[in-house]
């Protein structure tokens, strides 16, 4: 019994902490803290959300963004995962680009971000572009120490079985590094996120980025609006990092749990 | 076993290490470091960045692109912008802004990173809040920014430190849980004051993954430091680099994006220089371990 009603608990103060929250916003910006040109109300914000939720226009902007998000998560993950692999395997090759890497990995995305503009324009190219380049650097890094973690055990009995070629990669390498790459993919899903909001609302291309900006400017009465595809900027962001995250811990789950298994077997054994 | 049903906020901390691994250029096993091996360390770190550049000298030396200029010309371009010119005033605001916002954004996140770990409630009641604000893509925020506080610094200030709160307090709360539980009991053995405590126990067992999350941090707050000097500023880095663009000088605007690399990488090795030398005891019982 003690442990449903903590179980319930759990599940009721976070819930509860959700809707003290929204009063609070309420009470604020209807008490008078903030003016409505500052901060508009929770009521009109929710009300706005609503109104927004039955127009296409409100979906097709977020399909822009998701869009964009995908395609440079596909493309940066696959470049990421056979170059990151490639280099893992030659000691010489992988001191030789991490110089390279950890360069361009330090370098603000967004630096490139007006030259891409110039030679894309305010087009999905751009965005899947520039998406694929911030989040290809610290992905390709996971890789590589994903691959380097491998057991050395694991590779030679993949070599005396006779596991080479394609085959040891999809079936020995990538499960091995698979925590690091899980790891790696949910970090670059919130970067790829920001990546994308940011290119729609500096770059201009359709999304909820420029949905928010042109809400700022179309004045006071637009801002529950603006509040409103705020909101469903942080869904979204719960959405597609909640899925990675969700990812990671079963990948985790399965590979670390099953040595940290055996290997307190050992440790008792000994 | 798991002591949440919410999914507990994800750590910033790649699994395993990061950048502060591939820069063993700085610090090598002590053993291992003869004059020879450095040198050789040294010459395979270097060779292909430079051998890079030479490419790009030479590829672009004839290029007739208007977006690609020849490297010959953006350096020499940079020197008159931001050595002799006034680009390198822009520096100023914009580095300004960074160390205010990032600071201040660190301190919130360490402080309340630390508050939520001691007081468990607060840290299950706050969860979904904290995890949507986590999540929450901190550019979309700018507009609201300037909606609440114009658009003058303050509001560049507060969305740096925005951004900066994040990483470090997740990171924060989660290294201070994860501290092995026989700690706390030898000093509660050895009757330890709970100021104690906390500078030599929780502060010290959790400073590699603060330092994991302050370096994330460091990352959020150069990009936002970009953004909102790419909306409605008439300073900053962000803002000579988007103005190039508008007037088509596409030079002027390589030479912002060199700049800004150049900050980026210089600040990512600052700080991995800092925490190699505050986190010196762990990284050698690391070396020691490793071994």
């Amino acid at each position: 019994m003690n442990a449903r009603m903590s179980r319930s608990y759990r599940w009721l103060a976070p819930a509860a902490a959700v809707v003290a929250a929204l009063l609070l916003w309420q009470l604020v910006t209807a008490g008078g803290l903030f003016r409505p040109d500052q901060f508009p109300t929770m009521v009109d914000t929710l009300l706005a959300l609503g109104k927004a939720v039955a127009t296409p226009a409100y979906w097709i902007s977020i399909g822009s963004t998701v869009q964009a998000w995908f395609l440079g998560m596909v493309i940066a993950s696959v470049l990421a995962i056979t170059i990151g692999s490639a280099l893992a395997f030659n000691d010489f090759a992988f001191r030789s680009a991490a110089s390279v890497i950890e360069i361009f990995k330090a370098i603000p995305a967004i630096a490139i971000l007006p030259l891409v503009i110039l030679v894309l324009g305010s087009t999905l190219p751009m965005k899947v572009f520039l998406i694929s380049f911030g989040v290809f650097w610290p992905l390709v890094i996971q890789v590589i120490y994903g691959v380097r973690s491998m057991d050395p055990v694991v590779l030679d009995t993949a070599r005396a079985l006779g596991v080479r070629g394609v085959r040891r990669f999809v079936v020995v390498t990538i499960p091995s590094a698979s925590p690091y790459i899980a790891t790696g993919l949910r970090i670059a899903s919130a970067s790829a996120l920001i990546l994308a909001v940011v290119s729609e609302l500096v770059g201009g291309a359709a999304g909820i980025g420029r949905n928010i900006l042109q809400a700022q400017n179309g004045g006071m009465t637009a801002y529950p609006v603006m509040y409103a595809y705020l909101l469903t900027a942080g869904l979204l962001g719960i959405v597609l990092t909640g899925a990675f995250f969700l990812l990671e811990r079963n990948v985790m789950h399965w590979h670390e749990s099953q040595r940290n298994i055996r290997s307190n077997a050992e440790g008792a054994l000994k | 076993m798991s002591q949440t049903t919410l999914p507990t906020v994800a750590p910033e901390r790649a699994d395993g290490p990061s950048i502060g691994e591939t820069t063993d250029l700085l610090v090598t096993d002590r053993r291992t470091r003869t004059p020879g091996s450095v040198l050789r360390r040294v010459l395979i770190a270097v060779w292909l960045p430079i051998v890079l550049l030479v490419l790009w000298w030479f590829l672009s030396a004839s290029s007739t692109s208007p977006f690609f200029p020849p490297l010959s010309r953006i350096l020499e371009e940079w020197w008159n912008q931001w050595v002799i010119g006034d680009a390198k005033f822009q520096l100023a605001s914009s580095l300004r802004n960074l160390l205010f916002g990032y600071v201040g954004g660190a301190a919130i996140g360490l402080v309340f990173g630390t508050l939520l770990w001691r007081f468990p409630p607060m840290r299950r009641v706050s969860n979904p809040i904290v995890y949507f604000l986590y999540v929450l893509p901190a550019p979309a925020l700018l507009p609201a920014m300037i909606a609440l506080f114009g658009i003058g610094e303050l509001r560049q200030i507060a969305l740096i430190s925005f951004g900066a709160i994040w990483p470090t307090l997740l990171n924060t709360l989660d290294g201070m849980r994860g501290i092995d539980q026989v700690k706390f009991d030898t000093a509660r053995a050895m009757k330890l004051s709970p100021p104690r405590v906390l500078f030599s126990l929780v502060l010290p067992g959790a400073g590699p993954q603060i330092a994991a999350g302050l370096r994330a941090s460091l990352q959020t707050s150069i990009i936002l430091m970009v953004v909102t000097e790419m909306v409605a500023a008439k300073e900053g880095i962000g803002y000579f680099i988007l103005q190039a663009q508008t007037v088509f000088a596409v030079t002027t605007m390589w030479t912002g994006i060199l700049t800004l690399a150049i900050i980026g990488t210089v600040a990512n090795y600052l700080f991995v220089l800092i925490e190699r030398f505050v986190l010196r005891w762990y990284y050698r019982s690391r070396a020691l371990g490793n071994s």
